[in-house]
This record gives structure tokens, sequence and C-alpha cells, in this order.
């Protein structure tokens, strides 16, 4: 069962459009939301008057920041590092206030700065024209490296310095003698936008004065947490729960200023309230991400081993990021990358601006680490003469060097230590299936007049997953006979449905069908923390494996006396439970309706586990990724024609899942790499706020992905398991500019993503 | 995004539109609505009424009439890409109609509606400017015929009047006629940011070259019969209204919708 590519248990009712979206969950009596947000990107509120809203049809209720600040306070930040980890590198934050609406200030193009309760949207948009806002402009701070000026306007007054946090991962001495090469790097702001935008529903219960919120995120116990902590509730007032989410990529795993409107309308207004975002919405206020400017310095010898490596980076966080604290330290840890480093220097700053708040977003830092990392390898390749794949063959750790401390702690506190068997291997395999591949095409391409200049370009990876501090699973015996599973994860469509049931159905010998998961319902399961970081697998799953193994010692002792034998004696074989003879059995539904009324098992309560895991500390990833790409060098246009996946990770629940998790990563990298750009103008107006300015990758614009999936089992938990979720993404970014320097022979070095044929023209023309 | 409340005609006939047109000056008229419908929902057009002229089905009849081509407005782009008088005697139209966004898109808009919107990045403008097209445009006060090359005047700016429709489209046929087309779009689909139509009739000595795209819009320039994509490179460079780097990106463009023994 686990390590078997079974059907999926998510698709039929997907298929034929039975699944609940928090959008399908709209009645005829729901009452809907709409926000008015600031048209500017910085100013104070000078006036805002609800009155022509209340009094336009359809109209219950409008609310500003003011008299919302009566009963709801700031959301709180989502993540502090570990204390050994701040004192290992000076880690240091300012958090800023985020209010569910403004308060006094505006601080991004888009940010909610009062909301409209009607009986349509379209009644409420009417309504939010009639509010009549002002707003004192004032000048806008955009650039983050202007940010840093001290002459620059501070965007929050508890930034001071616009420095929302600093952190410095360094170990050794960087002053080596070799050769140097240095290199500046910018990776643009995109973030993972997915097929469904956001949406809140809360719908009150007045005889428990409870509302129970739906939501489309991946996080909801700390949705649950957030905005109870927001609105001084206990945290039994409130219900999270998700429905089917339509992509989440981490913009989903963030606490946003429209659940906590949306819970605390519903409450007050006693009624089902919902807020569903638009598309113009979501890029304008859903979390962004990436966005960095790294300065890189990288010693080697005459041999291109690496001596030495440096790296100064910046991350624009726009307003806020509740997550500022996992960005910076990602980036400066994967800094390190998966090869031998003697000594390295990772300094880098987060900085506020006045434009729209980020988060994580597959990958959270580490693509943009790896790009500055592997892009400055890619210098020094050229800088000696020696081909890109062997610098990294030099200096890429093999099985002689794993596992391999790197001599810092991580973002828990424990020491970090690449558990890997051997990384060289990925880099050597990627090579040979990447050359093959290509020598396919130019058998079959024979004779076509094709002259557009290709490229193959590679860069390796490091990932941490599976971060803790745990996850939770309860698993029980339904009425049904079959086995229900409740966990922390929350699932925008990794098929948690079927391998958290794969891990079940094997624990107990039963069928897939008679497994249910249900998970993202803070009323089903006792305590979570979500799917993000690719942790589900790595974390989740040894927790629902170990709450599979407790439900089995109990219902070993329920069935023993159904089957008239010792409780060790009880065996889960085909779906029934049998002694040891075999010659007595019981099938799980008897089992089941003998606790029901006048059944033997009566007096007791159906069996129902709840166990925690928390993994010791990270499991790593490692793994090498080919790009080759086709250039139109007279438009610009750089088309990735083939890609070819090798990576070392662990035990695989589900063959393909894994596979097409990476091969998703990779669609969302190419999409970064090549076409998608968040783009602001000088006064921090958003350029980019329909999909026609927001570019998305088709299926026309991504290969088929090879994937060579090498597993090296995690030692930090029984299954083996390791995360899978952003590998995808991490190394794309590097591997196809690496494809396009090599396209033109390295006399072009793309620095920067996107690259847009309009900077792909601009460097062909400097090199010409 | 949802538009603000207007009135709704569905006409039954093309005066009982022309009718609501001349009555309500804040009228627009909804055809196939792919461009209309987006900038409604956005806010950014605010009709106070919409006259639907979807029923006249009389506008969607494509054929030959004395030697040239009719299209009604209302023909679709789907219709374009497969009907067989266009494959037969407008093919260019089959293939610039096949960039425009995606099949669900092209069973909707309409020719008629692309001229009028008036995109800078509308393959069929250029087409018709390219083919030496004209525009039928039909008011309460009658019927004008517009030729394709003047109709647009500027990004989004026709010489339509507010109670004007376009209700057909004429293409004079031509034997000899040689064309071709290359568009320079993100991805496919996508809103073309350079594009190129040539059109070469050697029996009447004379060629002609439109550009259209979001970044350079449109321009027609008309040479002899042997024209090269030298001569409109000249021209274009001439006129201003393609600057640094993008001069590259035309330059393609246009050779690309040439044969190659025009291009020097």
């Amino acid at each position: 069962m686990i390590g078997s590519n079974v059907a999926r248990v998510e698709d039929p009712s997907l298929l034929r459009g039975e699944a609940s979206f928090v959008a399908d969950l709209i009645d005829a009596g729901t009452l809907h939301v709409g926000f008015l947000r600031s048209p500017v990107a910085a100013g104070r509120i000078v006036r805002l008057d609800l009155d022509g809203a209340l009094r336009s049809p359809g109209v219950i209720a409008a609310i500003d920041g003011d008299t919302l600040s009566r009963f709801a306070g700031a959301l709180p930040v989502l993540h502090t590092p570990d204390p050994t980890f701040v004192e290992a590198t000076g880690f240091g934050m300012s958090v800023p206030s985020v209010y569910g609406l403004a308060r006094d200030r505006v601080r991004f193009v888009g940010e909610p700065v009062a909301a409209v309760v009607a009986e349509s949207r379209a009644l409420a948009e009417d309504a939010l024209e009639r509010i009549d806002l002002v707003i004192d402009e004032e000048e806008p701070v955009v650039d983050p490296r202007a940010a840093l000026d001290p002459q620059s306007r501070q965007v929050h007054p508890e930034t001071p310095g616009n420095k929302a946090a600093w952190i410095r991962f360094a170990r050794g001495d960087v002053t080596q003698r070799g050769i140097v090469v240095e290199g500046r790097y910018r990776i643009g702001r995109h973030s993972g936008v997915p097929l469904e935008c956001r949406g809140v529903l809360g719908a009150y219960d007045a005889r428990d004065d409870r509302v129970h919120l739906w939501t489309s995120t991946q996080i909801p116990f700390l949705v649950r947490r957030a905005v109870c902590e927001a609105l001084g509730w206990s945290e039994e007032r409130l219900r999270v729960a998700v429905p089917e989410v339509g992509g989440g990529f981490g913009p989903k795993a963030n606490i946003y200023h429209e659940e906590l409107v949306v819970a605390f309308l519903s409450r007050r207004l006693r009624a089902r309230v919902a807020w569903i975002e638009d598309r113009t919405e979501h890029l304008l206020s859903s979390a962004q991400s990436r966005d960095q400017f790294h300065r890189t310095r990288l010693t080697v010898d005459g041999e291109g081993r690496i001596l030495a490596y440096e790296d100064e980076f910046l991350v624009d966080i726009g307003s806020h990021n509740l997550w500022v604290a996992g960005v910076v330290a990602n980036t400066a840890i994967h800094g390190h990358g998966p090869y031998r480093i003697p000594a390295f220097d990772i300094r880098g700053t987060a900085v506020v601006t006045n434009k729209a708040p980020t988060s994580q977003y597959r990958g959270a830092g580490r693509p943009e680490a790896c790009f500055a990392l592997e892009r400055t390898l890619d210098l020094a390749a050229a800088r000696l003469g020696i081909d890109p794949i062997e610098i990294r063959r030099r200096n890429v750790l093999t099985s002689s060097d794993l596992p391999y401390a790197v001599g810092l702690p991580y973002r828990d506190g424990k020491p970090i230590v690449f558990d890997g068997h051997d990384f060289g291997a990925t880099l050597e395999t990627a090579v040979r299936l990447v050359t093959e591949s290509r020598k396919r095409v130019d058998e079959n391409d024979a004779g076509s007049e094709d002259s557009n200049p290709t490229g193959v370009g590679y860069a390796m990876f490091i990932e941490a997953t599976g971060r803790g501090p745990y996850e939770t699973a309860r698993v029980r015996l339904g009425a049904d006979g079959r086995i229900w599973v409740h966990s922390g994860a929350a699932s925008a469509g990794q098929s948690h449905k079927t391998t958290l049931a794969q891990i079940v159905a094997e624990v107990l010998s039963v069928d897939l069908v008679d497994v249910r998961v249900v998970s993202g319902d803070t009323d089903l399961a006792p305590d979570g923390i979500g799917t993000f970081a690719s942790r589900t697998a790595a974390v989740a799953g040894p927790a629902v494996h170990r709450a599979a193994e407790e439900l089995a010692k109990e219902i070993r002792g329920r069935a023993a006396r159904l089957l008239d034998c010792r409780p060790e004696d009880v065996t889960f074989v085909d779906g029934e439970l049998r002694d040891a003879s075999g010659d007595r059995k019981i099938s799980w539904v008897d089992l089941a309706e003998a606790h029901l009324r006048g059944g033997v098992l009566s007096t007791l309560p159906f069996p129902d586990v709840v166990e925690r895991f928390e993994p010791d500390t990270v499991t790593w990833v490692a793994g090498t990724h080919a790009a080759v790409v086709e250039v139109d060098a007279d438009i610009g246009r750089t088309r990735v024609v083939d890609y070819v996946v090798v990576d070392e990770g662990g035990r695989a629940i589900h063959p393909r899942v894994v596979e097409d998790q990476i091969r998703g990563g990779v669609a969302q990298g190419i999409g970064g790499v090549l076409l998608e750009e968040f783009e602001f103008d000088s006064n921090g107006q958003p350029k980019s706020v329909t999909l026609a300015e927001y570019l998305l990758p088709t299926s026309l614009d991504v290969p088929d992905i090879q994937v060579h999936h090498i597993t090296s089992p995690s030692p930090l938990n029984r299954l083996g398991v390791k995360g899978v979720g952003e590998s995808g993404t991490i190394p794309v970014y590097a591997a196809v500019a690496s494809a396009v320097d090599a396209a033109f022979q390295w006399s072009i070095h793309m620095d920067a993503t996107p690259i847009s044929p309009r900077s792909l023209l601009a460097a062909l023309e400097n090199d010409s | 995004m949802k538009p603000p409340v207007f009135d709704y005609y569905r006409a039954a006939s093309v005066d009982e539109a022309l009718d609501v047109l001349d009555e309500r000056e804040g009228a627009r008229v909804i055809a196939g609505g792919q461009s209309l419908i987006p900038l409604m929902n956005l806010r950014l057009a605010r009709p106070e009424a919409l006259v639907d002229i979807g029923r006249l089905e009389h506008l969607r009849r494509v054929g030959v009439v004395d030697g040239s081509l009719y299209l009604g407005g209302l023909v679709t782009h789907a219709t374009l890409c497969g009907h067989p008088a266009i494959l037969r005697h407008a093919p260019l139209l089959a293939e610039a109609a096949s960039h425009i966004g995606h099949q669900a898109i092209r069973e909707r808009g309409t020719i008629g509606g692309s001229l009028a919107h008036g995109d800078p990045a509308a393959e069929l403008i250029a087409c018709c400017s390219a083919l030496g097209a004209s525009v039928y445009l039909e008011s309460s006060s009658g019927c004008r015929e517009v030729p394709a090359r003047e109709f647009v005047q500027g990004p989004y700016s026709t010489a339509a009047s507010h109670n004007e429709i376009v209700t057909w489209i004429r293409i004079p046929l031509a034997d000899d006629r040689r064309v071709g087309f290359y568009e320079v779009a993100p991805r496919p689909g996508d809103f073309a940011r350079v594009g190129a139509v040539w059109c070469s009739e050697p029996e009447n000595d004379k060629s002609t070259v439109a550009l259209f795209g979001s970044d350079c819009g449109h321009m027609s320039i008309e040479l002899g019969g042997d024209g090269r994509a030298a001569d409109v490179l000249d021209a274009v460079r001439a006129s201003g209204r393609v600057q640094g780097g993008l001069v590259r990106v035309v330059e393609a463009a246009v050779k690309r919708s040439m044969p190659t023994e025009f291009h020097e």
C-alpha cells in the first residue's frame, strides 16, 4: 500500500464537480462582504465617511478600522525562531502591527480600509463606491535599497529604518586567498497565484455563540489561534474548517485581514457572511513573494573548489510579512547549497516598503538563495574555463561527505546535518538523462531547419523538509466500520486523502476506500500546525502512522473479545480481523456494530486515538535539475523544451504523487523565471492587476518533465519519509538562467528574473 | 468584480438597436462581450445600457458578392478560423483569428466587435487594413462605407460615432494576392506585443504591411508591388513610433510575415 500508485481518492468527486470549495458554501441567505481598498500606496486617512454606503440599496452594515479597533487587536506574527538559532545568527526582527482594517494610515494599494455587508456582492460593490474616502498621500517607499537609506521615510513607526528582520549565517574565515568572482542578482516579485482565489465564510451559531469559519487556507489551526487572539475570543468560540481548496502554494498559509473581519462580522451581525476574493483583489492584496537582491562573492582555488562564499541579501517584504523570520532564515541557511563550503558569511535584511504584503511561496527563500549561489558558481566556472558540470562535481557532497554537519543550528535550534546519501549521484544521473534525451530529440529532428540557439543549464539544490515543531493526528473507528483520520494538515490539492489513507490502510490491512481522511477542521482534530514548508508527508505522515499503530493496539483488545482470543493473537488480514489460527474472523463492520446499542462492546466508546509526532529536526533533500532552452534571439523569447529532475529524497508513499508534486513545482519555477512578475510604478501603484499583465505558464509553456527519484530513507521517522512539496521549484530559476547563458556560449550572464524578452534582448545587445 | 447596474435591451432588428442608441447617450452595443464585459466587471466601462445585437442572425453571414467577400459584423473568430469561404478567399483572416485568445473566447468574440473596440493589439484590424477592406457603418441616418485603413484612428478610437453599428466588412477579392502573418506575444493567445500583416497584389503593383501590437499600435505602410522589409523598416523608423530595442522585434515580425525574397 505504501509505495504504490493507487488511484487517487480525491478524483471522483472533484471530476464530477461534487466537491465544495468555499464559494460553493454560499446559499440564498448568505450575506456578502465587499472591502474598500486603499487606492494609494501610502498616506494618512483624513476622512472616511460610511454614510453613503449605509444608505445604499441592500446594505446591512458597514465598518471601518476605527470601529473595528474597539473589538480587535493586531494579527500576531506566525513564526519566532528558536533562541539557539537566534543566538547563533544574531537574528532579530521588528514586527509592525497589522490590523483587520487600516487604522489612521494606509500602507499599500489594496489595503482593506472598510468593509460593507450587503445582500449581494454587486450591491456591496455599489455601496463601496459611495464611501467618502480622503487620503492625504505621502511619498511611498518603493525601492528596498532606498528604504534603508537613513533619509528615507518610515513605512511603519514600529520598524525603525524600515528594517523588519536581519540575520547572519556565518562560519569560518571567508578571507581566503584565491580566485574571486562577484555577482549581483535579482529575483523578481511574484507568487503562487492559485487557480482558486481566497475566500472566507463565517456562519454564526446563536445557540452556542460560536462562529464556524470556512476559509480557503493551509493553516486552519493557526487561523483559529490568530483570529481568537486578535478578537480576544476563547478558541472554543471559533471553529475553523477548510473546504476543498484549489491550490495554496504558500500564500494561503497566511493570516489575512479578511479572515479577521469576516469572523468578527459573522458574530456581530449574527449572520452567515461570506467574502470571495476576485482575481484583481488577489493580484493586489494576496501575499506576494520572492523580491530579493543578492550580492555574492565566491572564492575558489585554481581547480574551482570553493574556499569561501559570501552573500549579502535584501528581501523586499512589502508592507508586512507574518513569516518574515522564515523567509530570511531560509534564504540564509540555503545559501549553503549541497556543497563543501569551508567558510561562509551570509547576511540578510528584510525591508518594508509600501507594496503588497508578502508571505511564503513554494520554496520560501530557498529559490532565491539557490539562484544567487548557482549563478555565482557558473560565473566561477566561466572565469576558470571549467565546465559548469565539472565545477559542481568538484564541490558537491558525496557519500564520503554525508551525513554532513554544517556547523550551525537550523531554525529549530538543532545542529544542521544533511542526512542524505550521495548528492553527487544526482548530478551524474541528471547529466546522463538529459544527454540521452537530447540525443533522442536530435535523431528525431534530423533535417529540421530550426536554427534557434539552444542551451543546457544545470542547477543543484538542497532543501530542509519536515519542519516541526509537531503535527497531530487523530485516528478512530467509525460507526460505519471505516477508519476516520483527522490531522492538522490541510490539503490544497496535495493528495492527503490518498497518501495519509495509504499509511493507515497498510498498518491495518484494510482497503483504501475504508479509510476516510477528513482534515483541516479544528473541531475534528484537537490540535495542529498545517500544510506548508514541505512538512505533511514527513510530519503528519508519521503522526498518522503512530496513531494508526496505537489504534491497532486498542482494536486488538476489542476484537479479542469478539474473537475469543488474546489481544496479541489478533491479526489484521485483507480487511478482516482474525484470530491466530485464522478460523475465527470478523469484519470491521462487525467490530463497529458491537459498539452500538445492544452490542457486546456497547459500554465502551469507539476506539479513538490522538498522537503527536515531533520530529527531532528537519530532514534534507537534495538534487539536480537540468533545463534545456531554445531561444528566439530576434524577439527575445525563451522556451523551455526539455527538463530533467533528479532528486534524492525520502521513501515515497505514492511515487506518482511525489513526481507530480515535483512537476508542479517545476511549472511554477518556469513561470517565475520567464513570465511572472508583480510590477509597481514609482508611486507604488501595482501594474499587474489582471491575468493579462501577470502571466502564468500554460501547458504550452511547460515541457514534459522527466523525474528520477532516488530514495534515501529519512532517519528521522519510521516511515523513512521526507518532504517534497517545494523542491521542484527551488533550482528552476538557476537552471533556466544557466541554460540561456549556455545557448549563447556564456557570452551573457542572466542575473535577474523574470528573463523577459526585453531583458534578454538588452543582454544580447550589451554583449554585441 | 461586478459591473454597476445597467439597463439591457435585446434588439430584434438593426433598426431597433439604432433607435436605442439614438435615444440613450449612455448606451453601448454588445455582441460577443469579450472585450466589453471584462471592462464592465472592472468598472472601467460603465454604460448605462447595453444593446444586445447577438440575435441579429443575418449579421453572422459570410458570402461572396460581385468580387468581394462580405462578412457580417457578428461573424465570430471561431467562424473565421474554419469557414470554407474564408479559407478559400481570405485565409489570412483564419490565420490571424487563430491567435486570438482561446477557443472559448473565439466562439463569442466577433470581427465587428474587434474593429469597433479598436485595440492596438487587434490582429483583425491589421488584416482588414492590409487587405484593403472597408467597414460598413449603419446609423438611423443611413449607411456609410469607411476604408479599414482609416477606420481605426488611435488606441481604442475609431471613426464610428456613438450611434453607429459595424454591420458588414467587405474584402475585395484578388486572385494574385499573397499574404503573410506574424505575431509576437508572450504566450499563445496573449495580446500581441508586436505583429505584422503582409499583403501583396502584384497585378496592382502594390503591397501593404500593417503593423499591430500593444507595443507599437496600428500602422499601415503602403509600398509598390516589390516592397521590401527594408522599406517597411525605414518607414517605421521615420515615424518615430518605435524606439530602442523594439525596432529589432518589429524587424523580426515584419521579416517573418514576408517570404525571404522580400527581406532585403
